[in-house]
């Protein structure tokens, strides 16, 4: 196995909207990369790229749209995907590639654009859920959080005031870091006095929505040792995804970043984390999440060493255990995926002695990142190191020096600002239930919560399934209904919906999760709670499902209107039913509603303002590549071929917008999504003289015209911005 | 470090699987699989998903993974990509010395999928590249551009969905078969001049997973076969500077996998070939691109190819893999081609696409 070295970064600055388009930030990372570890495109043999949900660019395969800003063109190129988890995976995913033997070097990139979905980037999430068994409640992320937060306070005995002091430590860290959005000096007492949005979160709590990107490059030893002064070795790696059903997993602790570590910890052979760790990035999407992920990262369940080491200031920048010097994702941003490079970027920075402002006080050798996600299941953990003495700011790199002016990244107040398209997807889908989810939800129509019963682990499932995920697969045959009450394990009293705006006022959810009687331990659904108010729910208290009238059921999760509180001397029957599960015919196997409910506005980005602006007046114009000493058409921020950015008004060279020539041309009839249309449509594809490249749009002919290659045609002016809008006509 | 296809599974495909979830279906594809190569799923280091967000109609498709292929808190990650680009992924993963078995696994729903085109719209360029019309519209520039720029007509484009879908009809895992002439498909209901619906591979449902394992712990797999070469490659993802009449991306995933794999001259030193037909005319610019002439047609896709098997979306190399690693351990049925040794197998990640992945088979080397 070859050894494997990060020798150059490279960043934009994290925005709350970037007017590039997200190949464009991209392209501005990965330039800034490629000058840090001063190399060429062309010295690159493979590119991997990590982006987190379509949903947030607003782009399906939108790793393949990121190929050209990733420059990715005409190489190995490979999207990867753990959520959240992304930006640690992506650097194992480049170590993969190297340390395979395959590549000599791998341009690792990472992007995240959530500005797009509109009117709120975390009304994505709500498809994050299980779209038969959860969606139809409603839930966001900001919910469960909320709800692996309480549980943890309950656990481990932790206050809000406490857990804020991490959001405090990690702003201000974030004061010193170049790419950073929302850095500032706050207190204590800011965080709690900031909106509560969900119990116990507040607004403060919480990373910001972030557009921004980060590139890294790996290489091989050999390369390392030759090419950079200070490479910084990929020591350890480890990532471990958990069961989908997230109710049955122990919140408190996160076993799964736990054992990730511990994967880290044996490859480089580290025994005593806590003494052999100098820098510590976990992740931070909310601030109880760097303790909840430390508590996994050294391994101790009982919770206590974190607590000392948090009471003692031990993870102040200047302390004993540094943590998240960066700033993190609460004070740098959070572009989720970009978010997790910067963090292997800062420990490349700190432990080649190159972070500024940021340099933790100890002489750091050794540093661990970990990223989290998906729905609380993923953990990834990535422990880096340099190698010998490592002088302190003893470094000649431009990295001690940069500030937020030299990074890329245009932030902009609205999308309306500036040109864009607006975009509304139409996805629905139609899940089929399958056998076990049939029963189930036929229960939830008899007003039943049913669960099957797994005879080798013991295990009595809920939701059922027709196989046991953690026994070898082994089949599941015996359905039970179960008692309808159960014991809430955790809860959050919210008040904003899925799409993160407020609630009307006075109004609350209840959301919890339900151990439900009769299920194995622990295993339980997640509801609404109702008859109560959000501040009389305890910890432990019994609840029983409130059922809509029979007549009204569909066989839905939603047929249980909510769980209401049990009085002390209610009795139920707690013994589980066995009974016959349910026949699957050709009437009775159902499939489950379903849509992707999301919006989209995008900017044009910079090349795209140029083109558009042009348009209007009835122009056109390249953008002057001096290495391919050719115009570019469309107008671009970056050139794919030599990643290096060009500025589409000083670089401009005007074209003849009535010069263009039909290289090919196709008469369309269906619309977008597959309807016939009235009339056919003539797309072209048009090339003009003296540029590189060529331009797609409508040709405005009469269906019954011959059109043939060489067509001389014209660009149709217009105000308007999109491709759809870009027509030609014949000259 | 040798790696080998320890044991694949698939779950069947047909257009549609009402009465299966998903995870029913990854469930019997992967438990096929592991009985397959000997093991059970405590065995595997690690596991590789090969799918896309919005397919799966999920914003976060990775978190669904674990529990039906048997991998709770392994290692898991999805590959955004073509399967081989999976297979690819899981091979370095062995080769890295830290991981011995690894399963890749892949599955379409696609009938569950009640807008397929306006999905696939949402994966075109926002600014400039969705036109208001059927996306298909590249297919039909490209196919356009490569009648143009080759030797073919419109008529080779034909024979290939004729010839496919004919030989479909003798597979019985492959549910598009149909027996209809070039002129039948040349005067089908045009989508996209010159691209007629027929020239377009129907959507199938189904699942599929593959085990990998390193060569030292093949002894419980019933026939390993060695992979003898990967190769991955994404042509220009701007449209406007992309050639649309040759796919870059499978000219140098090709040339990758035949360098690692000693392949010198394809068409003599591979026995049998699978390559993307998602559309007609892109199994023939295929074929130039991997240096492939007429000669070696009645080699290439003999299981009727995604014209005859469907479009199983991201698992659509996947199942033309398991026919490969059927036909080089003899089992492929009416379909086997006789001594086969050796086979290419090819994935095309589809519009609006120029990415492709190569995998070379060798039943010989392990």
């Amino acid at each position: 196995m070859s050894r494997v070295a990060c020798i150059g970064a490279g960043m934009t600055r994290f925005v709350r909207r970037a007017e590039e388009t997200p190949g464009e930030l991209a392209a501005l990372a990965v330039e800034r990369a490629l000058e840090d570890a001063g190399l060429d495109i062309d010295d690159i043999d493979c590119v991997v790229h990590g982006t987190a949900p379509d949903a947030f660019d607003g782009i399906h395969m939108n790793g393949e749209h990121l190929i050209a800003g990733s420059g990715g063109v005409n190489k190995p190129y490979m999207r990867h995907f753990v959520g959240g988890g992304t930006g640690i995976f992506s650097p194992i995913h480049g170590w993969m590639h190297v340390a395979s033997g395959k590549f000599k070097n791998c341009l690792v990139v990472t992007e995240e654009k959530m500005s797009p979905c509109v009117p709120h980037p975390a009304g994505a999430f709500l498809t994050i859920f299980d779209h038969t068994t959860e969606q139809p409640l409603f839930l966001t992320l900001i919910h469960i959080f909320a709800i692996e937060m309480a549980r943890m306070m309950h656990v481990y005995g932790y206050t809000e005031e406490e857990i804020a002091w991490v959001s405090v430590n990690n702003k201000l860290n974030a004061m010193d870091h170049p790419a950073a959005q929302i850095a500032k000096k706050i207190t204590i007492k800011d965080v709690m006095d900031s909106p509560m949005l969900s119990w116990p979160v507040k607004r403060l709590d919480i990373s910001p929505t972030s557009d921004g990107a980060c590139a890294i490059i790996l290489a091989n030893e050999r390369v390392a040792r030759n090419h950079c002064k200070h490479p910084v070795f990929i020591e350890g790696v480890g990532y471990r995804l958990d069961t989908a059903y997230w109710c049955t997993r122990d919140l408190a602790f996160p076993t799964y970043v736990s054992m990730a570590a511990k994967d880290a910890y044996e490859m480089a052979g580290i025994s005593r984390p806590e003494d052999q760790i100098d820098v510590w990035e976990p992740y931070d999407p909310f601030d109880y999440k760097a303790l909840h992920h430390m508590n996994g990262l050294l391994m101790d369940k009982t919770g206590r060493k974190v607590k000392d080491l948090l009471f003692s200031g031990a993870f102040a920048r200047d302390g004993s255990h540094p943590l998240c010097p960066s700033g993190g994702a609460l004070g740098v941003g959070n572009p989720i995926a970009a978010t997790g490079l910067m963090k292997i970027s800062e420990l490349y920075f700190q432990l080649s002695g190159q972070a500024g402002d940021r340099q933790v006080a100890k002489n750091a050798h050794r540093g661990i990142a970990q990223s989290w996600g998906d729905l609380m299941q993923v953990g990834c953990v990535v422990i880096m190191g340099s190698e010998g003495a490592m002088p302190l700011f003893s470094r000649q790199s431009p990295w001690n020096d940069v500030k937020p002016e030299d990074l890329p990244g245009t932030g902009i107040r609205s999308v309306k600002d500036v040109p864009h398209v607006e975009y509304q997807p139409n996805l629905p889908y139609s899940w089929d239930n399958g056998f076990a989810l049939t029963t189930y939800l036929e229960g939830m129509a008899k007003g039943k919560l049913r669960g099957s019963y797994c005879t080798e682990c013991g295990r009595m499932m809920i939701p059922p399934r027709e196989f046991c995920e953690i026994c070898n697969l082994r089949s599941v045959d015996m359905y039970f209904d179960l008692p309808d009450s159960g014991v809430v394990e955790t809860f959050t009293i919210s008040n904003i919906n899925w799409a993160s705006l407020p609630l009307p006022e006075g109004e609350q959810d209840i959301f919890a999760v339900i151990a439900i009687d009769g299920a194995a331990s622990q295993m339980g659904l997640v509801h609404k709670l109702g008859e109560i108010e959000g501040k009389d729910v305890e910890f432990g208290m019994r609840v029983k499902a409130v059922w809509k009238p029979e007549a009204e059921r569909e066989g839905t999760i939603t047929d249980i209107m909510y769980f209401r509180p049990m009085a002390d001397d209610e009795v139920v029957d707690a013994q589980p039913t066995m009974i016959k599960p349910s026949e699957l015919t050709s009437v009775s196997a159902r499939s489950f509603p379903g849509k992707i409910p999301l919006d989209y506005a995008y900017t044009a980005g910079i090349g795209g303002r140029k083109f558009f602006g042009d348009l209007a007046e009835g122009k056109l114009s390249g953008t002057w590549c001096e290495e391919r000493e050719a115009v570019l058409i469309p107008p671009a921020h970056f050139c794919e071929s030599g990643m290096h950015t060009m500025d589409p008004e000083q670089d401009a060279r005007e074209l003849d917008a009535s010069s263009g020539y039909v290289v090919a041309a196709t008469q369309v009839f269906e619309d977008r999504a597959g309807n016939l249309l009235d009339e056919p449509i003539w797309i072209a594809q048009v090339q003009f003289p003296g540029a590189l490249g060529c331009l797609f749009g409508r040709l405005l002919v009469s269906n019954d015209q011959d059109i043939e290659a060489g067509m001389n045609v014209a660009l149709v002016a217009t105000d308007k911005v999109g491709g759809e809008h870009v027509c030609f006509k014949p000259v | 470090m040798g790696v080998c296809v320890m044991g694949v599974g698939i779950s069947g495909i047909a257009p549609t699987s009402s009465g299966v979830s998903y995870r029913e279906m990854i469930k019997s594809a992967a438990e096929a699989a592991y009985q397959d190569a000997g093991i059970e799923p405590e065995d595997l280091d690690g596991a590789v998903s090969v799918e896309e967000d919005l397919v799966s109609g999920y914003s976060i498709a990775d978190e669904y993974v674990p529990d039906q292929i048997g991998c709770v808190r392994k290692p898991i990650y999805t590959v955004c990509g073509d399967f081989l680009q999976g297979v690819a992924s899981a091979v370095m993963q062995i080769q890295t010395g830290r991981f011995k078995r690894v399963v890749v696994e892949s599955y379409s729903k696609a009938s569950n999928i009640l807008e397929k085109d306006e999905l696939l719209t949402f994966a075109f360029d926002p600014v400039f590249d969705r036109l208001g019309v059927s996306p298909h519209f590249l297919a039909g520039i490209e196919m356009q551009r490569f009648l143009d720029l080759s030797l073919h007509s419109s008529g080779d484009v034909a024979e290939v969905v004729t010839r496919n879908r004919a030989r479909a009809i003798g597979n019985p895992m492959a549910p598009h078969g149909s027996r209809l002439s070039p002129a039948d498909v040349l005067g089908g209901r045009p989508v996209a001049t010159p691209l007629t619906d027929t020239m377009i591979a129907r959507h199938s449902d189904g699942a599929i997973c593959v085990v990998l394992g390193s060569d030292d712990v093949i002894e419980t797999a019933r026939k390993p076969i060695g992979i003898a070469g990967t190769g991955w490659a994404s042509g220009n993802s701007i449209i406007q500077r992309r050639h649309h009449g040759v796919s870059h991306g499978t000219l140098l995933a090709g040339r990758m996998a035949y360098a690692e794999a000693g392949i010198e001259v394809p068409t003599e030193q591979l026995d049998v070939y699978y390559l993307s037909d998602l559309y007609a005319h892109r199994q023939l610019m295929h074929m130039d691109a991997l240096g492939l002439t007429d000669d070696q047609l009645p080699v290439i896709n003999p299981n009727g190819g995604l014209q005859g098997l469907g479009d199983l979306i991201e698992a659509s190399s996947g199942v033309q893999l398991y026919d490969a690693v059927k036909q080089l351990r003899g089992e492929a049925g009416a379909h086997q081609v006789d001594g086969a040794t050796r086979a290419l197998v090819h994935g095309w990640r589809g519009l609006p696409t120029d990415t492709a992945a190569v995998t070379i088979l060798d039943a010989e080397r392990r």
